[in-house]
């Protein structure tokens, strides 16, 4: 691993040169909430003071840019009684994501593991995955951020170059030569010994800040054990089913295929939108059967994909514990409070 | 207008069934047939898939040989009883269009008066009609399909007569907006510290009111599986009055079985 | 050098043929097929036969017995369908379909000669090669007769590898039997058929009764060696294979020579959707074959 420091200023220079060449993405605020908080979102930046890499949480995870909502598999030229198939992946450009945090990058190497490891690799994510260059960067844990019960406080891989603010300078930890390329543009020094002390006194002074906790001790097997437990029940009848948890969660990846023709008749289309195993037709086949009609199954079968499957296959979570799906649940139904009731804590 | 004969269209070698529709209106706005007459691009396209006889807003020429009756509106006179109970006659599958015709929509608010001759004098002052208690069309004759919306949306009804003649099924959202909305990336409207019916409310209208910063009022009825209950809740939590809320939900009728 | 970083177009790799499991492009990739014969079977139900086109492709096209394929209509639907026909015969398969959706409508007006598309073969299979010298009972309730004709196939052509052979077939009335004329060419082949059904009529001869009960008769009576070489495939309704299984396990038929195939929704077929998930195991990757051992094991499965 190879770290350099720069003086702070020199981010924007590294900003202007790569924007100059390349699209962005990077954290924005797109409004503020009625307590006057910011709200922030990924979007395409070019000017860096649009940039708010002191962001918190964004509502809403980069995942568009890798797993849209929605996106054509193939499309269909219909004559004369035959079809002719046509397969786009989508991805026509790299993209710099610009200030990811930890949670976010770990959520991009769960998504690989399945998506691009396994068996029948998605090509419509590695077309997008394979021209993300990221940028990583430090964060202030909230007070819903669980990432570090996750072991995904911390990032490894899957990024390009990680900062951290040491307050008058930015240390970076750059894996890739494109970053380390990229790099040769501003005006970078060796790390001293006194910037890896500063370093880790940083970094300590932020484990402090976590709060909350997910007990995942032997959860895979708790979960199995307390399949049939009543708190299921009660949580499924606190939850709306309307798919925001899957919705804002970075890594939830299931979907749904409809195919439809064109008003014309001319040509149709296959088209995959991510879905949520929380709505009520998730599991259902057709004839009608639906294999988990109550709410609180769909909601349990979310926690068992996310803490048991995911698990049993890659021996790690699907959950980087970001805390999303909490915040944005109306219903207050958060991976914390959820996975203690099942520990057998009382539901508030 | 007038859709000519055109030659029998098929799809992928399958000859498609082309209904004869019809258009009816009763107490409303008639917002939804404009809808359909709104989008020109596939106006063409859409009506080469059906054979209309019967179209106010768009034709001259009347017909009672029909298949589909695509019926907007709310029941409220002695006289649209029978009328509505002629088409149902004659039409194979009736189709209540728009939230008017599912629930009675707007005009369903008037029920909740003891005192309708004084509704009658606030609303029509010197020139008063013959009007009762709102219906919505199933209450006064089975209804085979339904379409929700205040209005309804252009691209669905497409979707639905495509789906016909084609021989799919019509599968209309049973999820809540939530899920569109979130694909929009608006920002929830609870957050703005406004009240919305996203999350219990069938989806289908690509969250057109809180792309545009307004919360839902529930034109499309109950999602499947809506937790109205908890919803209430939760709006209380969040500060919202009883009156907030029952506004919402009474707007256009459509809670009125779940609620 | 300019900071511009470069396109990676992953369309540009080169396929890996030998390896359709980690190729990028085997993921959407369809097969050209022809419905090449249309067999009404009931009512509901028909056989399609359906040939890959390119002769290349249909030499390649390989399947073992209780497999599945996402069969597509463009614009219409895809959906998995078992397969129903011999593995030794390769590029073409023979799929039952029932009309119960979009798919299966659209499938019922189309004829011979139409074009579809076909990806897969997908999914784990019977283990017919670890059967070789043992018995097998080969046990289906209604439509579970479907995906059961494969390995019968597969029995047939290799009649010497196995014992004894029984298929024990159970419908609702002697009106619901599905394949009729192949009864007396799989007796002729020394496969035992013991066949059932719930409820009577005037002209049926057979049995009548549950499908357990057909088990019953032939589990009665024989030593530990048979039931410790005997090997089940079980195809039928979630409620069907557990009471066939539970029979069986009281006679000591070890739970991993048990095995059933699930049927769940799929929308891809390749692990990636998460609609066909049972528990948290993926029925279209760890099945939909399973033994008996491992469904015990999953959540929600019965």
């Amino acid at each position: 691993m190879i770290f350099r420091i720069f003086e702070k200023k020199e981010l924007r220079s590294l900003f202007e040169i790569l924007a100059a060449h390349n699209k962005i993405v990077g954290p924005v605020e797109i409004g503020r909430d009625k307590d006057k908080n910011p709200v922030y979102a990924f979007a395409e930046v070019s000017d860096f003071n649009s940039i708010k890499l002191n962001y918190t949480t964004t509502k809403l995870p980069a995942k568009r840019y890798f797993l849209p909502f929605q996106e054509d598999l193939s499309t269909f030229r219909i004559e004369a009684g035959n079809w002719q198939k046509t397969i786009d992946y989508n991805a026509k450009e790299p993209l710099i994501f610009f200030g990811l945090h930890a949670c976010d990058i770990n959520a991009l190497n769960k998504l690989d593991k399945v998506l691009l490891h396994s068996v029948y690799p998605t090509p419509y994510y590695a077309a997008k995955r394979k021209n993300m260059f990221i940028i990583g960067i430090d964060c202030v844990p909230q007070s819903f951020c669980f990432c570090r019960s996750m072991g995904s406080d911390t990032a490894l891989h899957g990024f390009d170059m990680f900062i951290t603010d040491l307050g008058a300078k930015y240390f970076v930890e750059i894996l890739t030569d494109t970053a380390y390329n990229f790099l040769k543009n501003i005006k970078t020094e060796e790390p001293k010994e006194k910037d890896h002390v500063l370093y880790m006194k940083t970094a300590a002074e932020r484990n402090k800040k976590f709060t909350a906790q997910v007990e995942t001790t032997d959860l895979a097997k708790i979960l199995d054990m307390e399949f049939q437990a009543d708190v299921w029940k009660q949580w499924g009848d606190k939850c709306l089913a309307c798919g925001t948890c899957s919705n804002v969660c970075p890594t939830c990846y299931c979907y749904g295929v409809e195919e439809t023709v064109n008003i014309d008749l001319k040509g149709a289309r296959k088209t995959k939108s991510l879905y949520s195993c929380n709505l009520i037709d998730f599991a259902e086949v057709a004839g009608g059967h639906n294999f988990r009609p109550e709410r609180h199954t769909r909601l349990k079968y979310r926690y068992y994909h996310k803490h048991r499957g995911f698990v049993e296959a890659f021996e790690e979570s699907l959950c980087v514990g970001c805390g999303r799906c909490g915040q944005s649940c109306l219903a207050g139904i958060n991976v914390p409070e959820v996975i203690a009731s099942v520990r057998g804590g009382k539901i508030k | 207008m007038k859709t000519k004969e055109p030659e029998a269209k098929t799809y992928l070698g399958v000859p498609l069934y082309r209904p004869k529709v019809a258009f009816f209106e009763f107490s409303s706005c008639e917002g939804c047939q404009l809808q359909l007459v709104n989008n020109e691009s596939t106006l063409l396209d859409f009506l080469s898939l059906v054979e209309v006889v019967n179209f106010r807003e768009a034709m001259t020429e009347k017909s009672d040989d029909y298949t589909i009756a695509f019926v907007e509106g709310s029941i409220t006179r002695g006289d649209e009883v029978e009328r509505l109970k002629k088409i149902r006659k004659n039409a194979k599958i009736l189709v209540a269009m728009g939230s008017c015709a599912c629930f009675g929509g707007v005009n369903q608010l008037k029920n909740r008066f003891k005192n309708f001759d004084w509704v009658k004098k606030q609303v029509y002052g010197k020139h008063p009609i013959d009007s009762g208690l709102v219906r919505a069309v199933e209450d006064v004759v089975p209804v085979d399909l339904r379409i929700y919306g205040c209005p309804i949306k252009k691209e669905e009804v497409e979707k639905i007569v495509l789906h016909v003649a084609l021989g799919k099924s019509i599968d209309i959202p049973k999820h809540p907006v939530c899920m569109e909305c979130k694909a929009n990336e608006n920002i929830c409207l609870f957050d703005l510290g406004e009240p919305c019916l996203g999350p219990i409310t069938r989806a289908g209208c690509d969250s057109w009111c809180p792309n545009n910063r307004a919360g839902c009022w529930g034109c499309r009825g109950p999602a499947e599986d809506a937790n109205v209950e908890y919803m209430k809740k939760i709006m209380k939590e969040k500060g919202f009055s009883e009156q907030t809320i029952m506004e919402r939900l009474d707007c256009f009728g459509g809670f009125k079985k779940v609620k | 050098m300019k900071p511009k970083l470069k396109f990676t177009d992953v369309t540009t790799q080169p396929p890996d043929t030998q390896r359709r499991k980690n190729d990028l492009s085997s993921f959407e990739y369809t097969h050209r097929a022809e419905i090449t014969s249309v067999y009404p079977l009931t009512d509901m139900e028909t056989i399609y036969r359906i040939q890959v086109i390119d002769p290349e492709e249909r030499r390649r096209f390989k399947f073992v017995p209780g497999q599945f394929v996402m069969l597509e209509m463009p614009g219409i639907g895809e959906a998995p369908f078992s397969i129903s026909s011999s593995p030794s015969i390769h590029g073409e398969v023979e799929l039952c379909i029932r009309k119960a959706g979009n798919l299966t409508n659209f499938l019922s007006k189309v004829g011979r000669g139409s074009h579809v598309g076909i990806r897969g073969p997908f999914g784990t299979g019977f283990p017919m090669e670890e059967m070789r010298g043992q018995n097998i009972l080969l046990i289906a309730g209604g439509l579970g007769l479907v995906p059961l004709r494969s390995p019968i196939a597969y029995v047939q052509e290799n009649r010497s590898h196995f014992k004894e052979v029984n298929i024990i077939y159970g419908t609702k009335s002697p009106a619901h039997l599905l394949f009729q004329y192949q009864y007396d060419v799989w007796s002729k082949d020394d496969i035992n058929l013991n066949i059932i059904v719930e409820k009577t009529d005037p002209a049926w001869k057979g049995s009548v009764g549950l499908i357990t009960e057909s088990l019953l008769k032939i589990l009665t009576g024989r030593d530990s060696e048979f039931y410790h070489n005997t090997y089940a495939i079980v195809c039928g309704p979630p409620v069907m294979f557990k009471f066939v299984c539970n029979m069986l396990n009281k006679f000591h038929v070890p739970m991993q020579k048990m095995f059933v195939s699930l049927e769940r929704r799929m929308h891809c077929g390749m692990g990636k959707c998460c609609r066909c998930n049972v528990g948290s195991t993926y029925t279209c990757l760890k099945g939909p074959v399973f033994d008996y051992w491992t469904v015990m094991n999953l959540k929600e499965a019965i």
